[in-house]
């Protein structure tokens, strides 16, 4: 339903979205992850025509945004719940939102109930609006038109948890209607639980995609182990020299090894080991190796990123 | 992945109606506190002009003209009209609802017309309420002084007014398009309508012979003024001529037409973010 097809957005030398292409499909979810500035917002505002693209497209159905005919009842879109006038009540918000695209007035009651705020909290204004309450809001205003396709960029943000877990089931529900979403998260475990498949941006570029079996099999690929010892210095080093890649962790370390080499080492440098189990090869560890080449924050004593084999090509 | 994209179910909707987006943007311009102030502020400063005018002429037992009251009561509505024409633009950016504005309806050159029907609509009804309570207070006046009431405003000049007030308004709306930040647009606005008027092109008028010629080329009042007066800036009756159009029109092209002709391009391309 959203395809992209070779977007690329420059701004002047720096190139914000890097030749990307993926589609997302009716019925399901659709992660979009990778860290701040990787591009996911950039790409979404594409897709609803807010920024324009410097070479290549996106459509919608097979339509560019510009041509689809009162797009807000096709396209539900939450790019940022905090662009609003702050001076507007949250009702306020949504009848303009409905009044512009035809909507009769009890759909804004509706929809205020369906995302949980009060009748009172409706009548506030969007000043004095906590971030959670945005966010609610904001998917109001995005399902106002009944649309078969939502782009929500970070809409667990701000959200408690048990907001994250109601977001979750409001979504699950809507592919499995027949919508399609799109959501973008910095947050892994945000998505990792509802996305059917997830596309991994990492300074522009896509640096994975599949279902979440499908990433975790690549990931595999590279063995983890977390090791635990009453004396971390001493098998750090010696993990070290015999050429391991080596990060804290927690109490103990993560090294790029299988358990059998680390306790091989261990036995030969005589460390007592109180923990060593196969690495938590979780989505997380992967999202953070595959984006730490791009990331703020490279992780230490890691190796390089290697690209992801098995990943299902668009 | 191999499928076909979907379609979208296009029988759902049509475009949007301009006259929908302009009752929309109307609503924007009096759904917030800011926008009621504004309007309470004009009202009130409207009434504050009747009560002291009635005031003066009845101690003075004063005699006023509708001409008077037309250049008293047009001070007030010139200088806040255009302050609407600036916010409801420069709002959307400062306050970064374009990003759903323009999501509703990307087609940016129809909201912007939208914008500049519903704000023009306010600022005619503006001069209008102005125009009667001027009227009132005429009559006010009238009766309480007993004097005879004077109307001695024909047509032209009632229409020519009203164009250099909405010249102004559109000039707020130009350079709020151009600048698209409320108090950088406001700062100009006042600069070009107020400043420099008062403190440049007054002096100038008045010392050198050149400016006289040059400055109806440039400054909105002092070209429109002999269409309006019948007068020169300096208040001397002149004859119109088609030089005085053509200066008219000109100063309109210079500061309404090529700033909201460079803004709107910028808004057409610009990334909303």
């Amino acid at each position: 339903m959203i395809t992209v097809d070779r977007l690329t957005v420059s701004y002047g030398k720096f190139t914000a979205v890097d030749d990307i292409s993926f589609t997302a499909q009716p019925g399901r979810v659709t992660g979009f992850l990778g860290p701040n500035g990787a591009g996911k917002s950039t790409t979404m505002r594409v897709m609803v025509g807010l920024t324009p693209a410097t070479s290549g497209q996106v459509t919608i159905g097979g339509l560019r945004y510009h041509d689809i005919p009162n797009p807000g009842v096709h396209i539900g879109s939450l790019l940022d719940a905090s662009a609003q006038h702050a001076g507007r009540t949250g009702r306020e918000i949504l009848t303009i939102g409905a009044q512009t695209m035809g909507l009769p007035k009890k759909r804004v009651d509706e929809m205020i109930e369906l995302v949980g705020l009060t009748d009172s909290e409706s009548a506030r204004r969007l000043r004095n609006y906590s971030l959670g309450m945005r966010q609610r809001l904001g998917l109001a205003h995005a399902l106002l038109g009944d649309p078969s396709v939502l782009i929500l960029d970070e809409p667990a943000n701000g959200l408690d948890p048990a907001g994250i877990r109601w977001m979750r089931g409001l979504l699950k529900g809507y592919a499995d209607r027949g919508g399609t979403v799109l959501l973008s998260s910095h947050l892994l475990h945000e998505v990792e639980q509802i996305a059917d498949e997830m596309i991994l941006i990492g300074h522009g570029k896509i640096v994975a995609r599949g279902d979440k079996a499908t990433l975790l099999a690549g990931a595999n690929s590279t063995a983890v182990a977390m090791v635990t010892s009453l004396d971390n210095l001493t098998l750090g080093n010696a993990l070290t020299a015999a050429g391991h890649g080596v990060e804290p962790a927690g109490t103990g370390l993560k090294v790029l090894a299988t358990p059998e080499q680390v306790g091989r080492i261990a036995l030969a440098s005589g460390v007592v080991l109180t923990d060593l189990r196969a690495g938590g090869a979780g989505l997380e560890d992967l999202f953070l190796e595959l984006t730490s080449a791009t990331a703020r924050e490279a992780v230490p004593g890691m190796a390089p990123p290697a690209p992801i084999p098995g990943g299902i090509p668009a | 992945m191999s499928t076909a994209p979907l379609t979208l179910d296009l029988s759902k909707s049509g475009p949007v109606p301009f006259g929908r987006i302009v009752t929309v943007e109307w609503r924007k311009m009096v759904d917030t506190k800011s926008g009621i102030w504004l309007m309470a502020i004009t009202g009130g400063l409207l009434a504050l002009v009747m009560a002291l005018v009635v005031l003066i002429v009845g101690l003075n037992n004063g005699q006023v003209s509708a001409r008077d009251l037309v250049q008293i009561f047009t001070f007030p509505v010139s200088i806040l009209i255009p302050v609407f024409g600036i916010l409801v633009v420069t709002s959307e950016w400062s306050q970064r609802n374009n990003l759903t504005t323009f999501t509703l309806e990307p087609h940016r050159l129809r909201v912007m017309g939208a914008k500049l029907v519903a704000v023009s609509a306010l600022a005619v009804g503006t001069i209008a309420l102005a125009f009667v309570l001027g009227a009132l207070t005429n009559l006010l006046c009238g009766a309480v002084t007993g004097n005879p009431l004077v109307w001695d405003l024909d047509a032209s000049q009632l229409a020519w007014t009203v164009v250099t007030q909405m010249a102004f308004f559109a000039m707020g709306y130009a350079l709020a398009c151009l600048l698209l930040n409320t108090p950088g647009a406001i700062a100009l606005f006042y600069v070009v309508a107020l400043v420099l008027p008062l403190v440049v092109w007054g002096p100038l008028y008045f010392i050198f012979d050149w400016a006289k010629d040059v400055l109806p080329w440039i400054d909105i009042n002092t070209a429109l003024s002999p269409l309006t007066t019948g007068a020169n800036f300096a208040g001397e009756p002149v004859d119109v001529e088609l030089i005085n159009y053509v200066q008219g029109a000109w100063t309109l092209i210079l500061w309404v037409g090529i700033p909201v002709t460079l803004g709107l391009w910028r808004i057409l391309r610009a990334e909303v973010k």
